[in-house]
């Protein structure tokens, strides 16, 4: 193999109370994806933080380019060509696409006379550069206007502007709709084609397998291996991450629907909704597929009152119900697990305990007051029903797992005993062990005569867990499939509005 | 009722006794009970108009316009008793004034959702303007014995206001800590997204918390008013800097989610405590308002400097490794206790 | 092109009609005195204008700005009745603006102290220094020389006139085409991504506030040697007019955008609807109330135009 562009040799990194890294090897080849795959808390975001400046190891050496080298400032990192392209996209939405990709330090080598912008010189190379991904960008534009998927061209434009040698991708594809994806690994390819080194980190195994060459598995801050992608499945992945086997994903049993729980007709929201109408029956989990900006999400925001629907009509048990409110909603028996945990589903800092009886403090108060027994048994029944690993009530929510963390938010809604639970991308971020866990709980809930509809963008977890998937495109419901006739072909295709 | 008290709570209590004991040897006339009953005359204005600042800021907002709003109200009332209203219904419609004052900012906040520091920040203009305009630049005196009483009379020796803070203590108190509402407030604080998704009415509590602090702040104007005797346009001017420092010092976080009333409560007797000394010391009231300034700096920095420490385990959201950090960190049973209760005293 | 120059060109439309009714209905305001009274006003409010506007662009706040000019005012007419040379009192204000900037500056920058907290602060205790100092008295009579500034014309428009349209003007190209007056915006913008994109945040955000506590010192001698005398209200409830006109301007309230432009003419449009007020006969005393007014009715019509509802704002934290 060629001389390694970056290499990290025994780099540990203690942190007050946990060995976040015990002497871990890593190397990186130019023109190579490598990928870092690993449980929450195995090491990755201390591993790319060292790599790039944020954290200094205690022990251990790196060499970059052939040379010992430190990089005590992210700065330092930047302006050595190593570029991290961050989960949380971090640009400036009031500024240009152009300015975006030189401001900060960038911009300091490129002045010319004094300390004046030179925007002239500015376009002409970034234009190139632009050129030469062969994609296009308004470069005038300023970049809140822009897509998701257009944000992160922007970044990568910004880390070859500055010379990069390595690009870091923490969970790149993210943000990105099914289509996007496709893109991003094209342009990938073209980066390792051009001799860039590519760290390459994500919770889905199956863009391992499309996009790295190698994959290196970090497990409790030590690297468990380091193997071509050729040579490993994604089953001896998954055995090295969690360090057992697992029992087969999607645990779908086979439930018979009841009657109607919830029943929508032509609902309806100025362009994001268009006369959506479709029914869930007691015991049936209905996925409900579709490209990011498809109208899943403004869907279930309609349905539990975040952002109340203009026309149409909901029903729940046959009877007409008007939800304006989540309050109202959870009265009402209808629960929401949202997208983005950390910042709708808890309250971080409060503890594990505070947080599962949130949602129903009223019904735990008497004269407002809150009757802190009944509180603490709630609490700790729904602890043991959900297996939430946690030291106890009292421990914030912020201390635990991202797996644990998305349990306390099922239980926070279990609680407020719904008909109806509407399941936002409930596995994102969560790691494989908490998932399989998860998605037994769904099984679970819907056989005790629970309606679920269930949000994902990823397709596998549809395709596994669903009895019917409904598809979206724009707004509209463009399509239905039963389990036994939906593949990811014809999900993509009705979800594009290809048909 | 077990109290446990905070750290910052015992430090508090220690500056206090502290600074107490030193001005009551400096001076012979501040342990007298003439002043000791001057200055917690004083001093229930600002711990009053400090309750409900205390929730606000909790919930991550903040009220600059309460100065402003004593004056409008007390002018109001100057103003209805000058054209003939007895005075009681014209401190209840000047009550009724302050307290529409804090609802108007409280419905900007809520429901146009503008900030709260833009809004207040505004009205703290508009309200004192308003009660500048109304008054013509003039005060208003000679109001009955019987509304005086407010501000110098006393029920078995304790001051009449004294006695109003004390049960508004109390009541914050229990409010904060045992109400399913005093648990939304601090949530509001932390995250308020999260509250809104858990079902729960945030904008009806945001308003609330600003009518209360209208309503308080206009019986402060009216306690302000009877002490001094009389309704001025530039009353209690400043006194916004004044409780936000209490309040501040008392262990209440600006970001939000943190604070108690027992630590405001400490906050306002050490912040006027000191004023009154340093007033019978003869530094002028200029010198006291740079001092202020600097023991709200001091306060935001020590106790920002305590709180950083902890956030490598507790709160840093963004990072799924220091999670799981914490997660094994606090399996001292000791510690995790700790974090939990920091937030608030039972 | 006029997307981009919307907002100043709405000044603009406003700014003739309202000139063109009073011209029409005030026979006074027609005169070249009301005119030149007008542009000198806006010129000490415009500079402490461009301040505001990079602190607001930043992401910060400053309403220590009245505070600050009285205290300019008072020393430097102090120095001035000494017998100091008029451009040693001009040094003098400068530097004590700068001086008191950036005090603001390294409490809000190094020491991470919000900026709504910090310059309540000190424009309580700026004030309250200035009435303890001076006791409430004004400073006069001041030497001759003291309204040379003032008074000196140049193509019939009093010299702080064109003071302040140069400052204006240095300022737009500063903040539009230099790498620190970019870096200002970047800040406002995602202060985040800028300090991962290298940027010195807090070196920034400190010169951000000494350059306004700068321009407040050059602004303070645009206005005072006007008159005679200082007084020791001068400068009192500045930073609500400088505020407003900056949101008038354009400038977002939560940082990232606006520009100096803008706010000159906000500042033009506030000037001349005061001066408005003057004419129809409105009390003096409603003044402050009218100000708070202006503001929040501009911030909330600025909130709903750009949808920007319920964004955290950064000088509170």
């Amino acid at each position: 193999m060629a001389e390694p562009l970056l290499q990290l040799r025994g780099i540990t990194k203690q942190f007050p109370g946990v060995l976040a890294l015990d002497g871990v090897d890593f190397a990186l080849t130019a023109g190579e994806v490598h990928a870092l795959v690993g449980e929450n808390g195995a090491g990755k975001s201390t591993l790319i933080k060292i790599i790039s400046g944020v954290h200094q190891p205690d022990a251990g050496r790196i060499d970059y380019l052939g040379a010992p080298a430190t990089f005590p400032t992210p700065r330092a990192a930047a302006d050595r060509g190593i570029a991290v392209i961050y989960q949380e996209i971090a640009l400036f939405g009031d500024l240009s696409v152009l300015e975006n990709l030189y401001v900060g330090a960038y911009l300091r080598p490129l002045r010319t006379t004094g300390r004046r912008v030179d925007w002239a010189r500015m376009r002409a190379r970034a234009q190139e550069v632009v050129a030469s991904l062969g994609v296009e960008l308004d470069l005038g534009a300023p970049v809140h206007r822009l897509s998701a998927a257009q944000q992160q061209l922007v970044e990568i434009a910004r880390a070859l502007l500055r010379d990069a040698r390595v690009i870091i991708m923490d969970e790149p594809t993210g943000p990105l709709a099914q289509p996007d994806v496709g893109r991003l690994f094209s342009l990938i390819r073209q980066l390792r084609s051009r001799g860039v080194g590519i760290v390459y980190i994500s919770h889905r195994l199956e863009e391992i397998f499309a996009v790295a060459d190698r994959v290196t598995v970090l497990r409790d801050g030590r690297r468990i291996i380091t193997a071509p992608v050729a040579h490993t499945s994604r089953d001896a992945l998954i055995h090295d991450m969690v360090g057992r086997t697992l029992d087969a994903l999607y645990p779908k049993s086979a439930v018979k629907a009841g009657a109607p729980v919830l029943e929508v007709d032509a609902l309806s929201k100025d362009a994001a909704l268009a006369d959506v109408s479709f029914v869930l029956h007691r015991g049936e989990i209905v996925g409900l597929a579709g490209l990011v900006g498809s109208g899943r999400t403004t869907l279930a925001h309609a349905l539990f009152g975040i952002d109340p629907p203009q026309r149409g009509r909901v029903r729940l048990d046959g009877v007409d119900a008007r939800v304006s409110h989540p309050g109202q909603a959870r009265e009402l028996g209808i629960a929401y697990i949202p997208e983005e945990r950390q910042r709708q589903g808890l309250v971080l800092p409060f503890p594990v305990g505070e947080n599962l009886s949130l949602a129903i403090l009223r019904r735990l108060s008497r004269l407002g007051f809150v009757d802190h027994a009944r509180e603490a048994a709630v609490a700790r029944d729904f602890v043991r029903r959900l297996d939430i690993r946690t030291p106890g009530i009292n421990v914030p929510a912020a201390a635990l797992s991202g797996g644990n963390q998305q349990k306390v938010v099922v239980g926070k809604w279990l609680a407020a005993q719904p008909r109806v639970l509407i399941m936002d991308e409930p596995t994102r971020g969560v790691d494989v062990g908490a998932k399989a866990e998860i998605h037994r709980l769904m099984s679970e809930l819907a056989g005790r005569g629970l309606g679920i509809l269930l949000i994902s963008s990823e397709l596998p977890e549809l395709l596994g867990m669903s009895d019917r998937i409904l598809v979206m495109h724009r707004g509209r419901i463009t399509g239905e499939l039963r389990r036994d006739e939906a593949t990811q072909e014809k999900i993509m295709t009705l979800a594009t509005g290809v048909a | 009722m077990r109290i446990r008290l905070l750290w910052r709570e015992r430090v508090l209590i220690g500056l206090l006794v502290g600074s107490g004991v030193l001005l009551a040897l400096l001076s012979d006339v501040f342990f007298t009970p003439a002043n000791l009953l001057r200055a917690t005359r004083y001093a229930a204005e600002i711990g009053l108009v400090a309750l409900p600042m205390t929730m606000i800021i909790i919930s991550r907002g903040i009220d600059l316009s309460v100065a402003s709003n004593m004056a409008l109200s007390a002018m109001t009332m100057g103003l209805l008793w000058q054209r003939g209203v007895p005075v009681w219904p014209a401190a209840a419609l000047g009550i009724a004034a302050g307290t529409l004052a804090g609802w108007l900012n409280g419905w900007v906040i809520a429901r146009v959702r503008v900030p709260a520091i833009v809004v207040t920040l505004a009205t703290l203009a508009v309200y004192r303007g308003v009660a500048t305009g109304l008054s013509g630049g003039t005060g208003i005196l000679g109001f009955p014995d019987s509304f005086l009483a407010l501000g110098a009379g006393t029920v078995a020796g304790v001051p009449i206001q004294t006695i109003i803070w004390i049960a508004g203590i109390a009541a914050g108190a229990v409010f904060l800590t045992r109400t399913a509402v005093g648990r939304y407030i601090y949530g509001i604080g932390h995250n308020e997204t999260a509250l809104r998704f858990s079902g729960i009415d945030v904008d009806r509590i945001v308003l609330g918390l600003y009518t209360a602090s209208g309503f308080v702040s206009a019986l402060a104007g009216m306690i302000y008013a009877a002490r001094v005797g009389t309704a001025k346009s530039n009353a209690a001017a400043g006194y916004e800097l004044t409780v936000i420092t209490a309040v501040v010092l008392g262990g209440t976080s600006l970001t939000g989610g943190e604070g108690t009333i027992l630590g405001t409560m400490l906050g306002v007797l050490i912040i006027t405590i000191l004023q009154n000394g340093l007033t019978l010391a003869r530094v002028p009231a200029a010198v006291q308002d740079v001092l202020i300034g600097t023991v709200l700096v001091g306060a935001v920095l020590t106790y920002r400097e305590r709180a950083g420490r902890k956030e490598v385990f507790v709160i840093a959201p963004p990072q799924p490794e220091l999670h799981h950090v914490g997660g094994r960190v606090l399996t001292d049973p000791g510690n995790d206790l700790a974090v939990g209760e920091e937030r608030r005293n039972p | 092109m006029m997307m981009r120059w919307g907002r100043e060109l709405t000044i603009l439309a406003a700014l003739a009609l309202l000139s063109g009714y009073l011209s029409l209905t005030q026979p006074n305001f027609r005169d070249a005195f009301t005119l030149s009274t007008i542009l000198t006003n806006a010129a000490y409010v415009g500079v402490v204008g461009i301040g505001m506007t990079m602190v607001i662009v930043a992401g910060q706040i400053d309403i220590s700005v009245g505070s600050m000019l009285a205290v300019c005012a008072l020393i430097a007419g102090t120095l001035a009745r000494a017998g100091a040379p008029m451009f040693l009192v001009v040094l003098t204000s400068l530097a004590l603006g700068l001086g008191m900037g950036a005090l603001n500056g390294a409490l809000i920058a190094y020491l991470r102290i919000p900026s709504i907290i910090v310059t309540l602060a000190t424009l309580t205790a700026l004030r309250g220094a200035i009435v303890w100092w001076t006791k409430g008295y004004w400073v006069m009579p001041l030497p001759p020389g003291w309204k040379f500034l003032g008074t000196t014309h140049i193509l019939g428009l009093p010299l702080p006139v064109w003071i302040g349209w140069a400052a204006v003007l240095a300022a737009a190209y500063v903040l539009a085409h230099t790498i620190i007056g970019r870096e200002v915006y970047a800040l406002g913008s995602n202060p985040q991504a800028a300090r991962l994109a290298g940027i010195d945040t807090a070196r920034v955000t400190f010169w951000v506030f000494a350059v306004s506590g700068l321009l407040v010192g050059l602004a303070t001698m645009l206005h005072v040697t006007r008159f005679s005398m200082v007084q020791t209200q001068e400068g009192l409830g500045l930073e609500f007019l400088v505020i407003t006109a900056v949101v008038v301007g354009g400038t977002n309230i939560f940082g990232g955008s606006g520009t100096v432009v803008g706010t000159y003419l906000g500042v033009l449009l506030l000037t001349v609807t005061s001066s408005a007020l003057t004419f129809l006969g409105i009390s003096a005393t409603w003044d402050q109330a009218i100000r708070g007014a202006f503001i929040l009715v501009a911030v909330t019509a600025d909130i709903v135009r750009t949808g920007r509802w319920r964004q955290p704002v950064r000088w509170a934290r």
